[in-house]
């Protein structure tokens, strides 16, 4: 775990440390916790190390890189095996630390006190050594005085490389070459003299660390990349045939807006393909947003939106209008903590139900929601398609946690080259064409603005698009709008709409983000003699009721893990097939739930019958 | 079929949103537009079902309250090769999808805004509109408007619209003109038509327009940049014309500010030629669009 004032480039660190492993061949997943704050808060990126694709973090972290006091006392208590921290901050005391929310402090100063030691840096570095922990200390100062003078630099310039001399202690416990640092350093800066100045902070930290963990380079076969959720989430839309994008700025939503704008053109694998341009749209507010992609989309073109929870409250009737005129939208919906606000930059699962019904009225919505990095890439180019096929909208979530957590994954994992497009059923226009022609199932052939005389309008229309209230009418056009989620549901496969992993009478019953820690943790409780099974529900609706049923028929306990409060994937489940969940680990504190949380929760349930389990760790 | 291209007109009899259909109907006509490159937006009230009237063979979307600006923005960036025409209530426009208009000004994108300005919120009933002056107690109003009104032309000046124009409903051969050259206009454009809504607004009626309005000779065009500052103050004070005239025609005019389509260029060169509706992104059944170039970076072995 790196931690640090944001600002101060700990993700850059984080991502060079993990590029720098993924060099060596091996996997990562890095979770990023930040406030709602550009500058000073406290921030920290928790990675974990693996030889096999991993999804998920622990809550035991091994090392604690820090170059400020705060990262330490907020932290310490996770550590197990190493502190890296500044020496010069030895004296620091817990209640100096202003930026500290107080909860924490008075706990983290009563962890200290239960043990006899005060609340200076050097008590916790105690504290530590008497729980078998070793504290490096950095003298951070003189180390970058030295480098400063040896390159003639200006001291705020040269300040960003701080954290790098804490990721070259760290790259030394774990034995591996720092040539790999080194690399990554130079894939990252161009500019040559942040390469020399990294590059000297490495050499130092790397110095001061003796090879702990012994780790050996891995073979790497084929390529490897590192993303986060934001970006996957960008090349997937692109890779899905999207051409248009609006956006109202809001976190942790908009990196995915600005990342598609920052890469417009998109190159045609077509020999004679001509190189075409994405439309990327800040609009004023997200009514513009939903409603400017509603337009977009009736030319034919691909259109999408993203955003976050105070902006999908707000495009709700723009989506019911896309529902009502059958329109192929993509709503990208990036999940943070809610109510209002909430916690604007942390995780949450509470707006699944919000998602399910949005928009007032009934219509067919489809909703996935993506359990990893991968799923996030098939996702946004599937949604894109059943926009399409189903004319209707959709809604993809990516939690908070998935969309800035980064993973290094098999680069042909992701499969997006030439990946599959489903138009739909397209009209092509004719003169007597009817924009909503009454068919067997519901799909009225589409063709676009342009190429027919066409009318929508969100009052109840006629097969041609005009307003009509005749109840002959509304009887067959209503059914016929809302018999299309019949068909989704007949033709979308379910080994789309969920995943299942083991086979145990105990089942996880789970989606979203929860489903990394959930596998990351089967082997430990494996070892534990607890056998398991995953179910992720990854798509809402269509709800696959009939399979979870079939699934969950016998099993002795049903487990819902979800990071909300009312467990609403189980309250859907309930509302499809009856089946209530036996028992609960639920967590809305807005991080992310770890492979020992999920380990300990199971094990209480198993053990102890525990009927529900409330997670708090992380901060 | 053809009985469906028309939908029955049940607008109460005396509106002057005829008066802007006859008008929005010839310039259809004269500027040669049909379905096949361009297209009648329009938000909610009584005259958003304009389009669903329309005796011309064009497509129509009849959106949400106040979000008429948003979908013809995304209809018109996604293809650039329709003319787009919205058609909006004040209280559409000015009320409840304020934050748009004042938008719209900012990026100019070329379309022509028509907004019906009666005064009133008429599919609702009557109450005031943004546009009542403070004071006034229409018949529908249970009490004199409390709110002061907003100047539409004015609105548009300060927001960076580079077409301004007032009409009045019933004087079509005007509009008629004035709507065709603000489709013509390249940028964002506003058509304020003074309606009168003989059923909740007994103030401002025909007769009480027919001894106001006038047809005023001003030269509203900026010819070079130098004029931009000059012309938009002469257009502001004649907006603010209160002297019991009211003033009609075109305001100001300025087509040397580069529209949203032709900013967008800078970034995609190609943008005019190969917009995003045209760019084929399939082929058998499978995706066109290369990402390789975003895989290349974010690969680490
Ligand atoms: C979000 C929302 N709020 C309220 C309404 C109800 N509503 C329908 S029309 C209208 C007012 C229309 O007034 P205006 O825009 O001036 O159009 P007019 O009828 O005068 O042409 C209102 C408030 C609505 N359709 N949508
Ligand atoms: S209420 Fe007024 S604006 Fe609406 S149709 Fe009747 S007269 Fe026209
Ligand atoms: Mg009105």
């Amino acid at each position: 775990m790196i931690g640090g004032a944001q600002g101060l480039g700990v993700d850059t660190s984080a991502t060079i440390f993990g590029a720098a492993l993924a060099k060596a061949g091996y996997y990562l997943y890095g979770s990023r916790e930040y406030y709602s704050n550009i500058k000073g808060r406290h921030s920290y990126f928790n990675v974990s190390i693996s030889d096999k694709q991993i999804k998920s973090v622990t809550s035991r972290v091994n090392i604690l890189a820090t170059f400020d006091a705060e990262t330490v006392f907020q932290h310490f208590t996770e550590v197990k095996d190493f502190l890296i921290y500044d020496k010069a901050l030895e004296g620091t005391k817990l209640e100096m630390v202003r930026s500290l929310e107080k909860e924490i402090a008075d706990e983290m100063a009563a962890v200290l006190e239960n043990e006899g030691f005060g609340t200076t840096l050097l008590d916790v570095v105690k504290y530590l050594e008497k729980h078998g922990c070793k504290a490096i200390p950095v003298e951070y100062g003189s180390i970058m005085s030295g480098i400063i003078n040896e390159m003639h630099l200006q001291p705020p310039i040269a300040e960003r490389a701080r954290n790098m001399i804490s990721a070259g202690v760290s790259f030394g416990l774990t034995g591996l070459d720092k040539g790999y640092l080194i690399e990554a350093i130079k894939k990252t800066f161009k500019n040559e003299t942040f390469v020399n100045l990294n590059i000297l902070a490495i050499n130092a930290g790397y110095a001061l660390a003796k090879d702990h963990y012994g780790l050996k380079p891995l073979k790497i076969d084929g390529h490897r990349i590192q993303v986060d959720g934001n970006t996957a989430s960008a090349i997937g839309k692109v890779a899905g045939g999207l051409r248009f994008q609006s956006y109202y700025p809001i976190t942790p939503a908009s990196d995915e807006s600005t990342y598609i704008e920052a890469n417009q053109m998109i190159k045609s694998a077509n020999a004679d393909g001509k190189d075409g341009g994405v439309v990327v749209l800040q609009t004023e507010d997200e009514l513009a947003a939903i409603n400017a992609a509603n337009g977009a989309a009736l030319t034919g073109t691909r259109a999408a939106t993203a955003t976050s929870g105070p902006g999908f409250s707000l495009m709700n009737e723009g989506i019911s209008w896309a529902g009502m005129n059958e329109v192929p939208v993509l709503i990208t919906y990036y999940m943070r903590g809610s109510p209002a606000t909430g916690l604007p930059t942390r995780s949450g699962q509470s707006d699944l139900k919000l998602a399910v019904n949005v928009g007032h009225g009934e219509f067919p919505r489809i909703v996935v929601a993506s359990g990893d990095h991968n799923e996030v890439f098939s996702d946004a180019v599937e949604g894109l398609n059943l926009a399409e096929r189903y004319q209707t909208p959709v809604v993809h979530i990516i939690e908070k946690t998935i969309a800035n957590a980064y993973s290094i994954l098999d680069e042909n994992s992701i499969g997006l080259k030439g990946a599959k497009i489903d138009r739909g059923v397209l009209s092509g226009g004719s003169d007597d064409y009817l924009r909503f022609k009454f068919t067997e199932n519901g799909i009225s052939p589409r063709a676009f603005l342009g190429q027919a005389q066409m009318f929508y309008t969100g009052d109840e229309h006629n097969e041609f698009g005009h307003i009509t209230e005749a109840t002959s009418n509304r009887l067959k056009m209503y059914e016929k709008r809302n018999r299309k989620l019949d068909l989704a549901d007949a033709e979308i496969p379910d080994e789309y709409k969920l995943n299942v992993s083991g086979d145990s009478d105990t089942v996880l019953l789970t989606w979203g983000s929860p489903k990394g820690a959930i596998l990351d943790a089967m082997d430990d409780l494996k070892a534990a003699g607890i056998a398991i099974e995953m179910i992720q529900i990854r798509v809402f609706s269509p709800y696959p009721a009939k399979k979870v049923a079939e699934l969950l028929k016998g099993k002795k306990r049903i487990i819902a893990v979800e990071n909300n409060y009312y467990a609403q994937g189980a309250e859907i489940l309930a509302e499809h097939t009856g089946i209530m969940p036996t028992n609960y680990i639920l967590k809305w504190t807005g991080r992310p739930m770890t492979k020992d949380e999920i380990t300990d929760a199971v094990k209480s349930i198993v053990n102890d019958d525990i009927k529900k389990v409330v997670l708090h760790g992380g901060e | 079929m053809e009985e469906n291209k028309l939908e029955f007109n049940d607008w109460c009899p005396g509106c002057g949103d005829f008066g802007i259909l006859r008008s929005v109907e010839g310039a259809i006509r004269e500027s040669g537009l049909d379905y096949k490159n361009s297209v009648l937006v329009s938000g909610i009230g009584c005259s958003g079902k304009l389009p669903h009237f329309v005796n011309a063979p064009v497509s129509g979307v009849h959106t949400l309250h106040g979000r008429a600006l948003a979908f013809a923005a995304g209809i018109k960036l996604a293809n650039p090769s329709m003319k787009v025409i919205i058609d909006s209530g004040d209280g559409d426009t000015f009320g409840i999808g304020v934050g748009h208009f004042v938008s719209a000004g900012r990026r100019n994108v070329d379309m022509t805004l028509i907004v019906h300005d009666n005064g009133v919120y008429g599919l609702t009933k009557g109450q005031a509109s943004p546009t009542l002056p403070r004071g006034e107690k229409t018949k529908s109003l249970p009490k004199p408007n409390i709110n002061d009104s907003l100047n539409p032309v004015a609105l548009a000046i300060s927001s960076g619209y580079t077409f301004v124009a007032r009409t009045f409903a019933y004087n079509t051969k005007l509009s008629t003109e004035i709507i065709k050259e603000a489709i013509a206009h390249k940028g964002m454009a506003l058509v304020d038509i003074l309606q009168p809504c003989p059923t909740y607004n007994d103030i401002n009626t025909n007769d009480w327009y027919k001894d106001k309005v006038y047809e005023m000779d001003i030269d509203p065009v900026v010819k070079d940049p130098s004029e931009e500052l000059a012309k938009k103050n002469a257009a502001l004070a004649k907006a603010y014309e209160s002297d019991g005239k009211i003033p009609i025609g075109i305001f100001y005019r300025n087509s040397l500010i580069p529209s949203y389509e032709e900013r967008l260029k800078d970034d995609i060169p190609n943008y005019l030629e190969y917009y995003p509706a045209m760019q084929a992104i399939e082929k058998d059944g499978r995706s066109t669009s290369s990402v390789d170039s975003m895989i290349e970076r974010i690969r680490m072995v």
